[in-house]
């Protein structure tokens, strides 16, 4: 495999140089695996030896486990209730997967890099625009009227298909005239599903999940795949095929032939909303991606958040909660803790909620996959054409997002986010062999799969660093929808006091899902502590 | 005997050397040559025609060298080090500075080409006694031609696009200095005059290596036949490449390829963009802003008007500015404007200027280049003029260059749409500039907002605007009347797109 990868590597250099007659000077790159810290992560897993706890039990009112967009959202609304809280966060950065770096010329994201301008039953991310001033105000209609500056500037998205970059992910000009029928074809049925509702009156696929209609006509689509489903409506030109199942793993990170067909034709079929603003791109990004928004709730959270606190169980007590957290704030001499609150709110995924809480029947757990991430600092010539997306047609990743895009002004410089996600069946294979790859092992592999469209990124990068999601987001496999917790809009509580908030109670990792799971677990949990909280946000 | 039929490689490969160089100094004679006097064809012609019969004279002149025919050897090397070697830079200089280019170019290449007619002939009768004729000829000659294809194949491949033409012709004259340096080390030579040879060998390398680090890279091929006129300035920034032509009637600013103006009819278009909008304004402006127009011809215009007190230019590309403020040429053409005391320059992007400036100004005039791509595209979106509407306030009116609204009329009244949603009360005018064609721009004011009738007297004289030649300007015959435009949003830039096809359909 690594001898093949060096051949590979050796021939696009050997074509690049003839392209352009001039040797590849690769000048060596700095760069290390950040992040995602394994030894306390396989702490968790492996259990440690708790001994007694050091010092005195610690109190709180409510603690929050886990920084993601889940934790900050519960934080963000306990805080406009006057409520402390108490964040434990197992690595040494805040967000989760929606996590940033500041390093380098500009922001740039870890995980979630944009958000869709939110339908407008996803009530909570909506308030959370308006707070940022993203939304400045509300039309005759009640519909919001967005600070255009967030949207994504044109272009937004290019296509590095057989040797030329093409605008758009589906540049008309590449499609013959079947495959042009077919993709037609396939966008009418998209919109048919758009603007379809069930039976109950509600519409097919809903953002949030729980707004979606139950009618069984629909439900029966979580039964096969989509790669089923393609076929049985005789979508079958390898372009449509190929943009499917981008989506599917850009998504989901997972192939056409395990995700889920409503999983799938949710992510095409639940945005409905459209103004006059929102007709060219409607994706808000941000250099640091989903970060600026975790960053805002963070910001707006009341009391404390500590990190490299690995929560290692929990327990319903006589008072409310018992935590028992290692404190590897000290890395050399990480030290046990017990800590006593109210309540607690869960923000990891299902299967750390599992693990914490030896009996807790009301979490769901996913499968997930993983996903690697490489931040690219680089600098190169300025050119007027360059989309926020760039995404190159026969290559393993996904491509990369310039996290430098919304600045105004034309900058040499700028940070390339590039993502991979494993999208095969075994996951648990994929996520050992990524475990095991060293650094300078995935750094080429970033480049060579980038090499066809730049050859000369080698050259122009003076960083390159990796992040490993081993659970990056959970796979809405076949039957993930109906393996997911009724009713979907009630708090989960998996003890008294103690709510999970998290993407996996929904299987598909969106920012608005998770966003709302943990406004409501915090709700939830103000009203188990007799607070007032005002009108709900959801 | 052994000894006889041996020739060191290194010997051979100079042979070779002395081949490429040859041929690379007869290229870079006829680059330059199509480069500033145009018509390649005929240029590269009368070149290798002039070279190859100077290479005649050369070799019928080497029959007079008799004597110590290997320090005439390296004598002509170094020659042809230095003449070839500087030749590029010369003709440069020599353009530049508006000298006699046809005789100098001539000169160079009779020069170069005797020179390198003598060479071969030298070497094969400095080697005669080490090979027998028969086998010599075949030698030297075979690998001349080799050199031939080198040089052929390589300079437009690898030596032009990336050394640029100057510093091809200093590596080569280094070559053949280094020629001289080792033929010293190889050949039978007199002691005496050995270091004599090594030392001017090293001054020359000396000269050249300056040569190399100090001179910059010059052109490309493709802009040799663009242009038409003989470039009289070219730069390069890192947003674009300047280059000024310069023919006996008129002066031509190009950006990135693209016509900026022309010296003979500029005035239309400057006149048209800062006085029909001060007349609107129905006073003289104290504080004016003026985004892009690094060329200092705005700047200029509103010089005109004694009560301006101060005048904010922002362009991003220094280069730009750089040239207009210090280049005699060029301060000429805007009258030193940009070296008026009232003037102030700031190099950096209009957008962020106006995202971070606090201040608010009488008149803001725009001039960009025009929306052919989406980072210039940029500057023509709602966001942008919902900016600029801040700067200018209840009081202030700005004016756009907003493209041809006949060649692209919908991009021009996409501008005009563009400018209305934000805020604006807009006037649409234009201009015919003999070599744009009908011209466009947009007078974006408050509710008050009129076509103004009268040019405020303290303009003085101008050469194309009269108070009689105002209303025209505003009317619209039916080819350019409005068209139905959308919005150009920052997310969506359709504008872009627009422009390029209707360009492109023109051009077609
Ligand atoms: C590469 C990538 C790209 C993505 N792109 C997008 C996108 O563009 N748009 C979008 O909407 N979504 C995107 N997502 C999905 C994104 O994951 C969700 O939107 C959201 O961030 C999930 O947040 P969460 O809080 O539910 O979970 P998580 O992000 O998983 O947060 C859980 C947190 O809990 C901490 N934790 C875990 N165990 C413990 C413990 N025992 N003790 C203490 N702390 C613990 C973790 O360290 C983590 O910080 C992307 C995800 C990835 C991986």
């Amino acid at each position: 495999m690594a001898e093949l990868t060096r051949r590979q590597l050796l021939a696009t250099l050997g074509l690049a140089w003839l392209a352009d007659t001039s040797l590849p000077r690769v000048r060596p790159f700095e760069g290390r695996i950040v992040g995602a810290d394994q030894r306390l992560g396989h702490l968790l897993r492996d259990g440690v030896k708790t001994g007694p706890a050091a010092g005195p039990i610690e109190r709180a009112d409510v603690v929050i486990v886990g920084s993601g967009v889940s934790g900050a959202s519960a934080a963000w609304r306990l805080a406009a209730a006057g409520v402390e809280s108490l964040m434990l966060e197992l690595e040494g950065f805040a967000g989760g997967t929606s996590s940033w770096g500041e390093d380098g010329v500009v922001a740039h994201p870890w995980g979630a890099h944009y958000l869709p301008v939110p339908e407008p039953t996803a009530r909570a991310p909506l308030r959370l625009l308006e707070e940022l001033g993203v939304i400045t105000g509300w039309d005759a209609a009640a519909r919001p009227i967005l600070q255009e500056q967030h949207l994504c500037h044109a272009p937004e998205e290019r296509l590095f298909h057989e040797g030329a970059w093409h605008m758009g992910l589906v540049p008309q000009t590449l499609l013959d005239a079947g495959e042009r029928a077919e993709f037609e074809r396939f966008l009418g049925k998209m919109d048919e599903f758009t603007h379809a509702r069930g039976n109950d009156g509600r519409p097919a696929f809903a953002i949030p999940l729980s707004f979606s209609s139950r009618d069984a006509e629909y439900l029966k689509l979580d039964r096969l795949t989509m790669a089923a489903w393609l076929d049985e409506h005789r979508f079958t030109t390898p372009f449509l095929r190929w943009y499917v199942e981008y989506a599917t793993l850009d998504d989901f990170g997972a192939d056409l032939d395990c995700i889920s067909a409503w999983a799938a034709l949710h992510y095409f079929c639940s945005r409905r909303f459209e103004t006059e603003q929102t007709k060219g791109s409607h994706f808000l990004v941000w250099p640091e991606g989903n970060g600026h928004l975790v960053r805002h709730m963070l910001a707006r959270a009341k009391g404390v958040r500590r990190h490299r606190q690995a929560v290692l169980a929990i327990t319903p007590g006589a008072r409310g909660v018992v935590l028992d957290v290692l404190d590897a704030s000290e890395p050399e001499r990480p030290v046990l803790r017990r800590i006593e609150a109210r309540a607690a709110i869960l923000a990891v995924a299902g299967f750390i909620a599992k693990r914490l809480l030896a009996d807790a029947k009301e979490v769901t757990v996913r499968a997930s996959s993983p996903w690697l991430v490489a931040n690219l600092h680089v600098r190169r010539p300025c050119e007027p054409n360059r989309a926020w997306d760039s995404v190159l047609f026969d290559a393993r990743g996904l491509g990369y997002v310039d996290a430098g895009h919304q600045r105004i002004a034309p900058a040499e410089e700028t940070v390339l986010t590039y993502f991979r996600a494993y999208g095969a069946a075994d996951v648990r294979a994929a996520r050992a062999a990524l475990g095991n790859r060293r650094w300078a092992e995935l750094a080429a592999d970033v480049l060579l799969d980038l090499a066809p469209a730049h050859p000369e990124l080698g050259e122009q990068t003076s960083r390159l660093d990796c992040m490993l999601w081993g659970h990056a987001m959970p796979r809405p496999e076949v039957g993930f929808l109906s393996a997911t917790r009724e009713p979907m809009n009630a708090p989960v509580f998996l003890a008294n006091n103690i709510a999970w908030a998290h993407v996996d109670q929904s299987g598909i990792a969106l920012f608005e899902e998770a966003n709302t799971h943990g406004v409501r677990a915090a709700e939830a949990v103000l009203d188990g502590l007799g607070h007032r909280r005002g009108e709900s946000w959801i | 005997m052994v000894e006889r039929r041996f020739v060191s490689p290194t010997l051979l490969a100079c042979v070779v050397i002395i081949a490429t160089s040859g041929i690379v100094y007869e290229l870079i004679a006829a680059t330059m040559a199509s480069y500033v006097l145009g018509d390649s064809v005929a240029q590269f012609s009368f070149v290798i025609g002039l070279y190859l019969f100077a290479m005649g004279i050369g070799s019928y002149a080497s029959r007079f060298i008799e004597h110590a025919l290997l320090d005439r050897f390296v004598e002509i090397e170094l020659a042809l080090a230095l003449v070839g070697g500087l030749s590029a830079p010369c003709l440069f200089l020599v353009y530049t500075a508006q000298g006699a280019f046809r005789g100098a170019l001539y000169s160079i290449v009779v020069l170069v080409g005797t020179l390198v007619g003598i060479e071969i002939p030298l070497l094969i009768r400095l080697l005669e006694f080490r090979l027998n004729l028969k086998e010599l000829v075949a030698r030297v000659l075979s690998l001349d031609y080799v050199g031939a294809l080198f040089a052929s194949l390589l300079f437009p491949l690898v030596f032009v696009p990336k050394l640029g033409l100057q510093r091809t012709s200093m590596a080569f004259g280094i070559l053949n200095a280094l020629v001289a340096v080792i033929s010293t080390f190889l050949l039978p030579i007199t002691h005496a005059r050995i270091w004599r040879l090594r030392a001017s060998c090293c001054v020359v390398i000396a000269i050249l290596a300056v040569g190399i680090a100090s001179f910059e890279r010059i052109t490309t091929h493709r802009e040799a036949t663009y242009f038409g006129a003989p470039i009289a300035f070219a730069a390069q920034s890192p947003y674009q490449r300047i280059v000024m032509t310069q023919s006996p009637r008129t002066t031509r600013l190009f950006l990135n390829g693209n016509l900026q103006f022309s010296s003979d009819d500029e005035h239309r278009y400057h006149e048209v963009l800062v006085h029909p909008a001060v007349s609107a304004l129905g006073r003289e402006p104290k504080s004016v802003l003026i985004l892009g127009g690094g060329d200092g011809l705005a700047a200029r215009e509103v010089l005109r008007y004694p009560k301006v007190e101060q005048v904010l230019l922002i362009d991003l590309d220094q280069e730009v500015t750089r040239i207009f403020r210090e280049v005699p040429l060029a301060r000429t053409l805007n009258r030193d404007a940009l070296r008026d005391a009232r003037v102030t320059i700031m190099n950096e992007d209009a957008f962020g200027f106006l995202e971070r400036c606090r201040d608010s100004f009488d008149l803001a005039i725009v001039d960009f280049p025009d929306p052919g791509n989406y980072a210039v595209g940029k500057l023509y979106t709602l966001t942008f003029y919902q900016r600029l509407r801040e700067r200018v306030g209840v009081r202030g009116l700005a004016v756009i260059q907003a493209t041809s609204p006949y060649f692209a009329r919908k991009s021009f009244w996409t501008i005009a749409e563009t400018v209305a949603a934000a805020d604006f009360r807009v006037v649409p005018m234009h201009v015919h500039v003999p070599s744009f064609g009908e011209w466009g721009f947009i007078l974006a004011g408050a509710e008050g907002l009129r076509e103004p009738r009268t040019l405020i007297p303290s303009v003085g004289e101008l050469r194309f605007l009269t108070n009689e030649a105002l209303p025209a300007l505003f009317s619209f015959p039916r080819d350019m009347e409005r068209v139905p435009a959308i919005v150009n949003r920052l997310n969506d830039q359709q504008l872009v797109s627009t422009y390029t096809n209707e360009w492109e359909e023109w051009q077609n």
